[in-house]
């Protein structure tokens, strides 16, 4: 645990480095409170699929197919609008359309003893197919209210802020009981929270956007499960080692479905942020997200090996990649560029990483 | 003059002094045997040996043939004729015997690989060993005996005239062991110069010329094997005198708690052919059940088919307590009261990377999380009171278990177990790679469980260890049950006698 969170702790380091530096390339853009708002709802998408991907990498695993699962469940979504149904018709599907593509992974992977590399490249090819067939290739358009406001409303700053008052009491106070007191921890905490209250209380900002809620929450319980869960304990054993896993009375093949399935149910509440933000399901969505969400996790110190790592971690892996996108564009760095840039900060970011121990 | 002197060799890692002015010296065509518990600095003074750590990251001095040696890699010891066997093979598996014996320097004509005159030159060498093996056979096809003599051919033709062997019978058969041991001979007769590490005090009596002992990183002191007693060898390792080694008191045998009738387990790979052929005992409580047998007699399928985690079919009557059942799963096996202590804890037992606290309470997760949330200062009060009763040496509960000591790690691995609370405690090779001190701790604890009135069934291939510690002694033969001894008339000859099927 020590030794991951020191890791984490470095690579958050590197993005508030990366952030002032691009603070400086943009004249002060970057950091204006609506412009870093508009980051947390970029990336939120990534965001919440690398929190599914951490809980997969940690097993030593991998899912490839979660940016074609944001295509077809998005289109899915989209069809039942075109059927007549409504918003909660729409969620109920693309949440059940997403644990059944989970459940389709953990049956190759489990029953059938296929590698998940192999099973989730299938997956990805044939959602992505199976997207571009149900719209005939075209967005299908989303017009309705309800379903709009999930990834577009706003909670009213003040409710915002007070939240952010409730966390940081509850940090303190969690502090001040454990045994062993990390300042470290409170002091980056607090500061975090300071910052999305100084965002908040901009004019610039309207509220706190639904889809930031959203990605909050899912970090928070993916961050519970691994640490606090009997769950979570018996991912990170399979990955550190599964025979003595399964010999310590661990149902491995139980877990290891369950957690295919939890990923594609966290693909589909992504695919509704996505779509909800995009008015529509669009077949060719996600494009190489499965690329993003896997950096992330992988920038954030999850071993792909498997054993270790933290959803902390992860957040700052998605954080760095996020600003990479925001940056980029706020500069007008042309988009193929951008592909080079990202990838060689990517590939810096880790190296240096691995270097220092 | 020696072959080898090595004089007032110091090594210091950050905060520890790993070896200090420890001298050693052997002679052409010798056995050496380099004796010392697990940290005694026995595998550091020949990794700057053999070049790994290279002049001048040590203090002192080493001679060959009167000529100062500075090493200043493997490369530069092998020039010199010094070449180590680590523990863990560095063998390509699918490569062929002579491709791994020539790896790296491959003879070439016109910069392609001369197969022929590969082959050739590595059935010589092989011939040299009185080896019969195929140049041309991969690899992987080999037993881990065999992989050995490929590794030792391996060493020969770069000319060693020091060959060190770091614990090389652990992953070997019985037989594969005595086929090294005249090999070893050979070579000595030769006058190749053998360093040889090792626990196995019977080992170093079969073979050594001469033992040095190494404690705490210092030079204790150098026996012939002629003149050495094995309680002085083993008290100076451990620096005191070991009273009684095995403390296991004879008991009177409690009630059945484990029933195995007709138990038999089919290979998955091979159907009708069974690694475990209908095999039948009773384990009473407060006793000690030694499982006896050859390297592949099928004892540690046995374990695995009685607590749920054999691969393939299997059938059979087993009672644990009352309940009449075959376990289908581990989990199904600790609920009924099973415990079983694997032969490899860092493969099969331990999750390395974790913290030795949650290593601890690994099996009994269900009981710490009723609801799914461990219930942490549940789990920190079981984990505490476990560490404390085998007295694991820890610095803090989140310690990875991976940097312990192999006796730690295996007092881990019990702690895991005993927290489960198990009537019936299945034990295989319980003390492998650990050192004299951790043994006795483990066999007292042993002791001390049988006391209590738990179930044991020990599997070990020490048989002085099984003869001290077992009340009856259960032999097995090509999966079946060949004899079941009293502890009265069990002898290391009878035992033998039934596991190679003389009888």
């Amino acid at each position: 645990m020590t030794r991951s969170n020191l890791r984490s702790y470095s690579m958050l380091g590197a993005l508030v480095l990366m952030g002032l530096v691009s603070a400086l390339l943009t004249g002060g853009v970057f950091v204006r409170p609506d412009n870093l708002m508009n980051l947390a709802v970029q990336v939120s998408v990534n965001g919440v699929l690398a929190v599914g991907m951490t809980l997969i990498i940690m097993t030593g695993g991998i899912d490839l197919g979660v940016g074609s699962m944001l295509a077809l469940i998005g289109v899915a979504a989209a069809k039942v609008f075109g059927l007549g149904g409504g918003a909660v018709a729409a969620i109920v599907v693309a949440l059940a359309a997403g644990l059944l593509v989970g459940a389709w992974n953990g049956f190759f992977l489990t029953r059938l003893g296929l590698p998940p590399f192999i099973v989730t490249l299938g997956t990805m090819t044939i959602a992505r197919g199976l997207a571009l067939v149900m719209s005939e290739e075209r967005a299908l358009p989303i017009v309705n209210h309800a379903f709009y406001q999930l990834g577009n409303a706003n909670v009213p700053r003040v409710a915002a802020l007070a939240a952010l008052g409730v966390m940081a009491a509850y940090g303190l106070w969690t502090h001040l009981r454990s045994a062993n007191r990390n300042w470290l921890h409170l002091a980056l905490t607090l500061a975090g929270l300071a910052l999305a209250g100084w965002v908040l209380g901009d004019p610039s900002v309207e509220g706190l956007p639904m889809t930031v809620v959203i990605f909050a929450v899912v970090a928070a319980a993916g961050s519970f499960v691994l640490n606090r869960s009997r769950f979570g304990r018996h991912l990170r054993a399979i990955g550190g080692n599964a025979s003595a896993a399964a010999l310590s009375g661990i149902n491995v093949r139980r877990t290891l479905f369950l957690d295919y399935a939890l990923m594609g149910l966290l693909a589909a509440v992504a695919a509704l942020l996505l779509a909800s933000r995009l008015a529509s399901g669009v077949p060719t969505a996600g494009n190489m997200a499965e690329l993003d969400a896997i950096a992330a996790v992988v920038i954030g110190g999850t071993s792909l090996a498997g054993g270790s790592g933290t959803v902390g971690g992860t957040l700052v892996g998605a954080f760095i990649i996020g600003l990479l996108n925001n940056v980029l564009v706020l500069m007008n760095v042309q988009s193929n560029f951008q592909y080079i840039i990202k990838g060689l900060i990517i590939m810096g970011a880790v190296l240096l990483d691995v270097r220092k121990k | 003059m020696s072959l080898l002197e090595m004089a007032e060799i110091s090594k210091e890692f950050p905060g520890v002094l790993a070896l200090e002015r420890v001298s050693v010296s052997a002679e052409r065509g010798e056995v050496l045997a380099l004796l010392g518990e697990n940290g005694a600095g026995k595998s550091t003074l020949v990794k700057i040996l053999s070049g790994v750590y290279p002049y001048p990251e040590y203090g002192g001095e080493i001679r060959i043939g009167g000529r100062v040696c500075r090493f200043r890699g493997t490369r530069d010891a092998v020039e010199a004729g010094v070449t180590i066997i680590h523990q863990e093979l560095n063998l390509v598996p699918q490569f062929s015997v002579a491709e791994n014996i020539f790896l790296g320097r491959e003879p070439a004509r016109r910069g392609a690989i001369d197969q022929a005159a590969m082959e050739r030159e590595a059935a010589a060498i092989l011939a040299r060993m009185r080896v019969e093996l195929d140049p041309r056979t991969p690899v992987y096809q080999l037993s881990v005996g065999q992989q050995q003599l490929v590794e030792i051919a391996k060493a020969l033709s770069l000319q060693a005239r020091i060959l060190i062997m770091d614990e090389p019978t652990s992953a070997l058969a019985q037989s594969e062991v005595l086929h090294l041991f005249d090999l070893i001979r050979n070579l000595r007769r030769d006058g190749v110069t053998i360093i040889y590490i090792s626990h196995k005090l019977e080992e170093i009596f079969a073979l050594a010329d001469r033992v040095t002992v190494l404690r705490d990183g210092q030079y204790v002191g150098t026996r012939s094997v002629a003149e050495a007693s094995r309680d002085e060898l083993v008290s100076m390792m451990v620096g005191r005198e070991l009273g009684e080694l095995y403390p296991k008191a004879q008991a009177g045998l409690g009630e059945a708690v484990l029933e195995v009738e007709g138990l038999s387990a089919e290979r998955p790979d091979r159907p009708g052919a069974f690694a475990v052929d209908g095999v039948s005992f009773q384990l009473h409580a407060g006793e000690v059940l030694g499982l006896a047998g050859l390297l592949g007699a099928g004892r540690t399928e046995l374990a695995l088919t009685l607590f749920g985690a054999w691969p393939g079919p299997c059938r059979g009557r087993v009672r644990i307590g009352g309940c009449e059942a075959l376990p289908r799963s581990p989990r199904e096996a600790i609920d009924a009261g099973l415990a079983l202590v694997t032969e490899d804890r860092k493969l099969t037992g331990l999750v390395l990377g974790m913290g030795t606290g949650e290593n601890v309470s690994l099996a009994s997760l269900p009981d710490l999380s009723p609801l799914g949330v461990v219930d942490r200062r549940a789990e920190e009060s079981l984990v505490r009171r476990y560490v404390q009763e085998l007295r694991v040496k820890v610095s803090r509960l989140e310690q990875p278990v991976g940097t312990l000591s192999g006796g730690n790690q295996q007092k881990v691995v019990l702690a895991k177990w005993l927290a489960t609370n198990p009537k019936v405690l299945i034990l295989d090779e319980p003390t492998r790679g650990i050192d004299v001190g951790a043994k006795a701790e483990v066999y007292q604890i042993i002791g001390e469980l049988a006391a209590r009135g738990v179930a044991i069934l020990m599997i070990s291939s020490e048989l002085p260890e099984l003869l001290a510690m077992s009340d009856r002694i259960l032999v097995m033969h090509q999966g079946r049950a060949a004899a079941v001894l009293d502890r009265v008339e069990a002898t290391q000859e009878r035992i033998m006698a039934y596991a190679t099927g003389g009888v």
